[in-house]
């Protein structure tokens, strides 16, 4: 198996991003912070996808992504899902070498 | 323009209690001298759900991985120490751990800013001739006989709400009616962009030009220095 790319990891950030979206819509009175934060926290994971994609991932990041991914995943409240819709892309780009 | 005490209530005595607790003051200690990565693992840490410290040093091998610093090196130690009180007070429980972590906020913001100005003072309210007074206090000031300087604190950007943006702002006006010089602005500890976007859509009528805002980037301009 190849290793993994800078694209393949901003694959797995935005399918982790769109799963915690989804437990933070809950929160009804904050659906539109939730959809601004998904405009502009994609664009910019979408961005670095753009314009490093086909480099070799650097190294400890596909591991990092996987554990801040799976992180995520456990949070059922979604309070603190609107909270690691910041955080999740911040550590993922912190992962990959890039400033948020 | 004069700055006063808060007036005590029973909210302010229990947070009290939290603000002087020993864990709030190291929190705050090692932040201060941290850099941006470093306090962005004390964020997702504090906030996260897992309290097996393996998970976090995997999510950031600048600190922790091969390539980071060895385990006897003081930023690797600082790390290390960010992790283990940040993991503490993720441990507190829901209710408690976010006013743990408003008042880490609260008491890094003290720190850095007196590392460039003062006197610095905590929870004061900020009064004007002719002008109902606040009810709510600013939790951090800067009290210069030549300009004094307002900061609301935040642990997310979610905290950014357009009250707090109207009370800042009245202050800003305040001071210049009074022709007093006086620098309002929020620090939160989380990213400036997530920030921006709350601003937007929470600040009304308000120019955001006159309000300074601090993210976790740039937390180190609260001190006069370029980030870490």
């Amino acid at each position: 198996m190849p290793p993994p790319t800078v694209a393949d990891l901003v694959e797995r950030t935005l399918l982790g991003f769109d799963a915690l979206a989804a437990t933070a819509e809950a929160v009804a009175d904050e659906w539109q912070y939730v959809t601004d934060l998904g405009t502009v926290w994609k664009a910019r994971i979408r961005a670095v996808g753009d314009a490093r994609g086909t480099e070799p991932a650097p190294a400890g990041a596909a591991a990092a992504i996987d554990a801040v991914v799976a992180e995520a995943g456990r949070i059922t409240d979604p309070h603190r899902a609107i909270d690691w819709l910041s955080t999740l892309p911040q550590v993922a780009l912190a992962a990959v070498g890039e400033p948020a | 323009m004069r700055f006063a005490d808060a007036r005590p209530d029973g909210r302010a005595v229990v947070y009290a209690h939290i603000q002087a607790d020993p864990l709030v003051l190291s929190a705050a200690e090692l932040l201060a001298a941290a850099t941006t990565t470093q306090r962005l693992l004390a964020r997702a840490a504090m906030n996260g759900e897992s309290t097996d410290a393996a998970t976090w040093r995997a999510m950031f091998p600048a600190l922790f991985g091969p390539a980071a610093p060895g385990p006897d090196d003081p930023t690797r130690i600082r790390s290390e120490a960010i992790l283990e009180v940040s993991l503490q007070v993720a441990d507190r429980g829901e209710q408690a751990r976010s006013q743990y972590r408003g008042a880490i906020v609260e008491a890094l913001t003290e720190r850095l800013v007196a590392t460039r100005t003062g006197p610095v003072r905590r929870e004061r309210r900020i009064l004007f001739d002719g002008r109902p007074a606040e009810i709510h206090p600013y939790d951090v000031t800067v009290e210069g006989d030549a300009a004094g300087e307002a900061w609301d604190c935040k642990w997310g950007a979610r905290g950014i709400k357009a009250d707090v943006i109207h009370q800042l702002d009245d202050a800003r006006r305040g001071a210049g009616e009074d022709e007093a010089r006086l620098v309002v602005g929020l620090v939160v500890f989380d990213a400036r962009r997530s920030c921006e976007v709350r601003m937007v859509r929470e600040r009304g009528a308000v120019a955001l030009e006159g309000l300074k805002l601090i993210g976790l980037e740039s937390l180190d301009r609260l001190a006069g220095r370029k980030p870490a």
